[in-house]
């Protein structure tokens, strides 16, 4: 049986038992016909007129737009190949012969769109922009008709067992020896960077490395003929040297005799898992739901090779930006600009200056990954003549949105702008949906991620009158290139209307990059046919894949499924389980009972695991494994800890160090008897607290430490000094008061010495200085503080003994322990 | 004053006077002093040198200016120890009498016991313990700022040798004691009375008093988990950001490591919130080789504090039982496939893996609800005991340990820290002696 799903809703799956459809509980929005403007008709149709307004449709959406002899028109007309889809005589003949090559339920499916894809006379350099144009138009054919969301059909993938395979070598050596002189000596020409007119991917790069890097999603170990390398040969005739077969032998060789010497990595015999799949089994579930209807220029960047991204709207003409600098492909959709920009012509441009001057109003939509947060006044979207002149502009300045848009009310560089608030940081380094609008009323508004952001147009709102039609659209810098962005652009489109906040909001919700719904068969570990575990599978980034929410769900939707447990899934890859990203493998959850939704299954888990990419989406298969699956189980044990290895001993270090601050503090206080709290030693003190040692290691110390110390040393001796009961306490018989002369002759100095060396230092410690040579030193600088003899003036003696009582005070003795 | 510290450091207004202070023979002594110093770091076994000339200059510094006389290296007898130990333990020197105690209890056999009477001295908790903890406490791990709650409780619960594996977890807080002149009471919005206590010069050992937070603050039993709920401690690390500040700094400060240390991509990222770039600019492998190693085990266990905020305006702060914070839903869009906080469920899964090995207490469940479980938790752990035992190490040694001998030392205490209460006054006591030289 198979199921549809509703892309409108992937978060509210929901099983429609009866018809055996899966569709959004809160239903899609409507998507509308994109307004056609100068479709490139050739000659002027007289035909009969459309018979019903299905034929209408199909006349306004596709036909117009692929009749014209440079088109479809060209083989499929009326005198040409079949199908005549494109004929001009009749459009309800067209129309009966369209049919029979389109799928209007999903338009991605059309043979119209599939063929092209393939490569079937595209009118654009890549294939990929043809059919997602095509695919555009049918959509609107359909909408036109149908007015429903768009549902997807849920079909149970191949019966594929998890196989061995062969993972690529980390290392470039293999590639070197094998697949690199192939490539080197008939791709390198245009496959490589340092060629003129080089052509990316890289792969015949003279870098190994980068060639490498640049070929690995390219290769196909476990089926060579598959690899990209040789089925552009053999498929698709892709600039052979040769006979394109036997061209393509030559590179098939090539990989087969890499693969050879690449041993299977097989599948651990005890895990439990789940059937596999590959994307290409899974169903393509994006593109649904986006609010497009007054969308004039689009771009996907899906083309992945190349060096121009398409303007894939389908509203002519296509703005078609030719990508120049150090711009790469960003895996998943996207473009990764490090330096350089994507230029439109002035020409193709002039469609936004018609299309919005027609409305009067625009929207800018962008999935953007900003590279970083410190880059400032660089342009990601611009509708500029240079860094003075614009109509319009979206720019990033540090964590900010910039948003300048030329109007009546501002200047004809769109100043002043209107930006998020910078303390918000709205702007991050990661994938964000931003989308700033202009109306003639309120002005400019920004969105990110679906919120409005909270700031006011100082200009206010007003009348495009002025927009210049001669300026040129550009992504990720200035025309001028003097603006550089760097960051990722993964979607931008512009729309000639100011979206409201519920359509921002809906194209936010319907999110950017190619997804799949991955159906991982478990019927054989639950005993219930038809069971699988409905994974959203989609690639990241260049360097990894996003799976999220899983839940088991019956394809028969009358299934029943009661206590099956259901514990610690986590991701495959290509027959091994990567350790790293398994964000499921603490799921725990009995499936059945209430939990079971009829219809839509159960949800395991609301949550998105990151798996690191291993060969690429073409080629890497993916599984699940389990703890326990139904009756099946298989206990992960974790890794015993590696034991740290044994500490090498560190440099001798000194057994004693510094005093610190407050510990200088008191000793002074404690062995002075000054309460540290007196208000003049506590006012030194604060003052020069944090110049005083603040680490014990005697190897931080410096001059400043010193200094600080004097003067605190200072203070209490001043304060101990000037106290005349305290200085009686301390130094009894000494003669304050006296001349230096008298107060110091004869055993008077050491009256005042030796109770300071004693109290400061301490009596019978072998690690203190000798009392005697301390002795010493003190008396040879009370000689020279008192050397004025006669002529000192009144006070010396204390200011004498207030210096000998600093310096033992302040001393390696009392600093050092 | 100014001129007799101008004169002796001869920088009057005079610049010819800059010389005054050799004059005054203070350059002699200081040189002879500095002559010392390096001969008795020459001396001495296994000390390291200065070799730039910057360090020599610095170390030059020490006998400049002042009469430094050096550290000989005379061979240190039982009254040498219990200067040491004393000077290590309480920062300052011991009274002639408290060193003859101390002095006797060595040659008794007992240096344990000179370490004990040397921590009666009240410099050992208003300078020692103050300085000790005061870096816990702020983000820029300053010792430079004023006694508050975190720091008064700490030195609390080691003068009563409250168990310090309760240090996270228990409804505890020690305040000064009623009636202090001067000093204001405990304020939730404030820390008057804290700064009251340190500017009275108030000893800390008599004038403490235990009490309770839910006693003296409007938390309820849930929203406490000892130093964690502090004024202090909320003023610092659950300021604005996503709390996950405070697990940071808990392990910085009481598990010795930080985050890189317990790094470990290979954990289950199921509960690493939304506002985590998944594919920082654009490169998952960064996410997924660095973002994902701190935050698949750290986000768990910062949901234990899903409840708790600073309010900087009231300056308090703010516990709101059964509703989780909106800082735990900064920045949702960023991952939307992230992890939602419902409650304050937290989890350990740093008990798998690699950081088994920091030795968590089989006894004790991996996971549980709020604050106080998950301090029990980290509390408990093998490296919480052996951290505390290697801060004390590193306090009273003046280094860290460097060779087998000291890491056998700190093997040991840690062991007896476990088995005999978590009273960190007797790793005070054991550093100290190991520590006081031969």
């Amino acid at each position: 049986m198979n199921i549809s799903i509703d892309l409108s809703a992937l978060r509210a799956l929901a099983l429609v038992s009866a018809l055996g459809l899966l569709a959004g509980c809160g239903g899609g929005t409507e998507t509308t016909a994109n307004p056609q403007t100068n479709p490139p008709v050739i000659g002027t149709y007289s035909g009969p007129a459309p018979a019903t307004s299905d034929v209408q449709a199909f006349m306004i959406n596709v036909w117009e737009n692929v009749r014209s002899n440079n088109r479809c028109g060209t083989c499929h007309g009326a005198d040409g190949q079949l199908p005549r889809f494109a004929r001009s005589d009749d459009v309800n003949l067209a129309y009966q012969a369209a049919n029979a090559i389109v799928n209007l339920e999903r338009p991605s499916a059309s043979l119209m769109v599939t063929r092209v894809a393939s490569g079937h006379n595209c009118w654009l350099a890549s294939d990929q922009a043809c059919a997602d144009i095509l695919e555009t138009w049918i959509s609107n054919w359909a909408g036109g008709g149908a007015g429903g969301g768009r549902e997807i059909q849920l079909e149970a993938p191949p019966l594929k067992s998890v196989g061995a395979s062969r993972v690529l070598p980390a290392d470039s050596g293999l590639f070197m020896s094998t697949v690199y002189p192939v490539v080197t000596e008939y791709c390198a020409a245009c496959h490589s960077g340092s060629v003129a007119n080089a052509q990316s991917p890289f792969f015949a790069d003279g870098d190994v490395d980068t060639a490498y890097a640049a070929a690995r999603s390219r290769i196909n170990l476990d089926s060579p003929a598959l690899s990209r390398l040789v089925v552009r040969l053999r498929s698709e005739f892709h600039n052979c040297w040769g006979d394109c077969a036997a061209n393509a032998q030559v590179m098939e060789n090539s990989i087969v005799q890499m693969a050879q010497q690449v041993p299977q990595t097989e599948v651990d015999p005890s895990l439990v898992t789940s059937l596999a799949l590959g994307f290409q089994d899974g169903i393509v579930a994006a593109g649904g739901n986006r609010f497009e209807s007054s969308q004039i220029a689009l771009w996907e960047f899906k083309e992945g090779r190349g060096n121009v991204a398409f303007d894939t709207s389908g509203v002519e003409p296509a703005i078609n930006l030719t990508l120049s600098g150090d711009l790469q492909w960003f895996g998943g959709w996207g473009i990764d600009i490090r330096s350089g920009k994507a230029q439109g012509s002035t020409t193709a441009s002039r469609k936004l200056h018609d299309l919005i001057r027609a409305t009067g109003e625009y929207s800018i939509e962008a999935w953007v990954v900003p590279g970083n947060v410190t880059q400032e006044d660089a342009r990601i979207v611009s509708y500029s003549a240079g860094t003075m002149a614009r109509n319009f502009t979206l720019g990033q300045t540090q964590y900010r949105y910039d948003f300048r848009n030329r109007s009546s009310s501002t200047n004809q560089n769109g100043m002043p702008a209107v930006s998020t608030p910078a303390a918000a940081e709205v702007l991050q380094a990661t994938l964000q949906h931003v989308v700033v609008t202009w109306d003639p009323v309120a002005g400019r508004r920004i969105f990110v991620n679906g919120n409005p952001i909270n700031v006011a147009d100082p200009a206010g709102g007003g009348l495009l009158n002025d927009w210049d039609d001669t300026f040129a659209f550009v992504l990720g810098n200035e025309v001028s290139g003097n603006r550089q962005w760097q960051g990722v652009l993964r979607l931008v489109a512009i729309h000639n209307r100011a979206l409201t906040p519920e359509q921002v909001q809906q194209n936010m919700e319907a999110g950017v990059g190619e997804k799949f719904f991955l159906l991982f068969n478990v019927s054989e570990h639950v005993d219930l046919p038809d069971s699988y575990i409905l994974l959203e599978g989609s690639q990241f980034d260049s360097y990894a894949y996003l799976f999220t929410e899983p839940r088991f769900i019956n394809l028969n939707a009358d299934a029943t499924p009661s206590g099956i447990p259901v514990r610690g899934i986590r991701i495959g890859i290509n027959g091994s389980v990567p350790a790293i990203g398994q964000a499921f493998a603490s799921v725990d959850a009995t499936v059945g009972g209430s939990a079971w939704v009829p219809g839509s299954g159960q949800l395991l888990s609301t949550q998105g695991a990151v798996i690191a990419l291993a060969s690429g989406p073409e080629v890497d298969e993916f599984f699940l494994s389990f703890e326990v699956l139904g009756g099946s189980s298989n206990v992960v044990t974790p890794p015993a800890p590696l034991l740290p290895p044994a500490v090498a001993d560190g440099m001798p270090q000194p057994d004693f160090g510094l005093r610190t601050f407050d510990r200088i503090n008191a000793t002074m206080s404690q062995v002075t008897g000054i309460p540290s709290t007196t208000p003049a030693v506590a006012s030194t003190f604060n003052l020069v607290r944090q110049q005083l040692p603040s680490v014990d290691n005697v190897e931080t110390f410096v001059s400043a430490h010193q200094i600080g110390v004097t003067q605190l040393a200072i203070e209490y001796c001043s304060v101990l000094i000037d106290d005349p009961a305290r200085r009686s306490a301390w130094f009894p018989g000494f003669q304050f008061g006296t001349a230096p002369t008298t107060a110091l002759a004869g055993n008077g100095r050491w009256l005042l010495l030796d109770p300071l060396i004693d109290k400061m230092m301490g009596v019978g410690l072998n690690r203190q200085p000798d009392f005697f040579e301390v002795r010493g030193e003190l008396s040879a600088l009370v000689d020279q503080l008192a050397s004025c003899g006669a002529d000192c003036a009144p006070g010396r003696t204390e200011m004498i003994a207030k210096a000998a009582c600093a310096a033992m005070l302040g001393s390696a003795p009392m600093l050092l322990h | 004053m100014q001129v007799l510290f101008a004169e002796l450091l001869g920088l009057s207004q005079n610049p010819g006077r800059q010389t005054r202070l050799m004059d005054a023979g203070v350059q002699c002594a200081a040189f002879l002093g500095w002559d010392n110093v390096i001969a008795s770091l020459r001396r001495r076994p296994g000390t390291v040198l200065p070799a730039r000339p910057a360090r020599a200059m610095a170390l030059a510094g020490l006998g400049l200016l002042l009469l430094v006389l050096g550290v000989p290296d005379a061979a240190a007898g039982a009254r040498d120890q219990a200067r040491r130990i004393h000077d290590r333990l309480a920062g300052v020197p011991p009274t002639q009498q408290v060193l003859d105690s101390m002095e006797q209890d060595i040659l008794d056999g007992n240096p344990v016991a000179a370490a004990y009477r040397a921590m009666d001295n009240r410099a050992f908790y208003d300078v020692t313990l103050k300085n000790f903890a005061a870096p816990w406490t702020n983000r820029d791990q300053s010792v430079f700022v004023p006694l508050n709650d975190y720091i008064a409780t700490v030195i609390g619960m080691v003068r009563d040798d409250v168990p310090f594996n309760t240090l996270l977890s228990a409804d505890i807080l020690y305040v000064g004691a009623p009636g202090l002149p001067g000093v204001p009471a405990y304020s939730m919005t404030s820390n008057a009375h804290y700064a009251a206590l340190e500017s009275q010069g108030v000893n800390l050992k008599d004038n403490l008093v235990p009490t309770t937070q839910t006693a003296v603050t409007d938390l309820p039993p849930g929203g406490v988990a000892g130093v964690v709920t502090t004024r202090a401690a909320a003023e610092a690390f659950f300021i604005a950001g996503t709390n996950r500040a405070m697990l940071r700094f808990t392990l910085m400060n009481h598990m010795c490591r930080d985050l890189e240390q317990v790094a470990d991509v290979t954990g289950v990222p199921d509960r690493v919130r939304q506002d985590v770039s998944r594919s920082p600019g654009g490169d998952s492998r960064v996410f997924l080789n660095n973002c994902a190693g701190c935050h698949a085990g750290m986000d768990p266990l910062a949901q234990a504090y899903a409840f708790h905020d600073w309010d900087e305006a009231a300056g308090r702060i703010v516990y709101t039982a059964g509703n989780v914070r909106p800082k735990y839903f900064n920045n949702a869009d960023t991952f939307p496939y992230g992890y939602v906080t419902p409650d304050d469920r937290w989890d350990n899964y740093w008990r798998e893996g690699q950081n088994s090995l920091l030795g968590w207490d089989g006894g004790l469940s991996s996971g549980g609800n709020g604050a106080a479980s998950m301090g029990t938790e980290l509390g408990n752990s093998q490296a919480f005991a052996q951290c505390q035992v290697e801060k004390v190490f590193r306090a009273v040694c003046l280094r860290p340990p460097v060779d087998g001998s000291d890491r056998g030392q700190v093997a040991s205490m840690t062991t007896s820290f476990r088995a005999g209460g978590y009273r960190l006054k007797q790793v005070f006591a054991e550093s100290a002696t190991y520590c006081m030289g031969e």
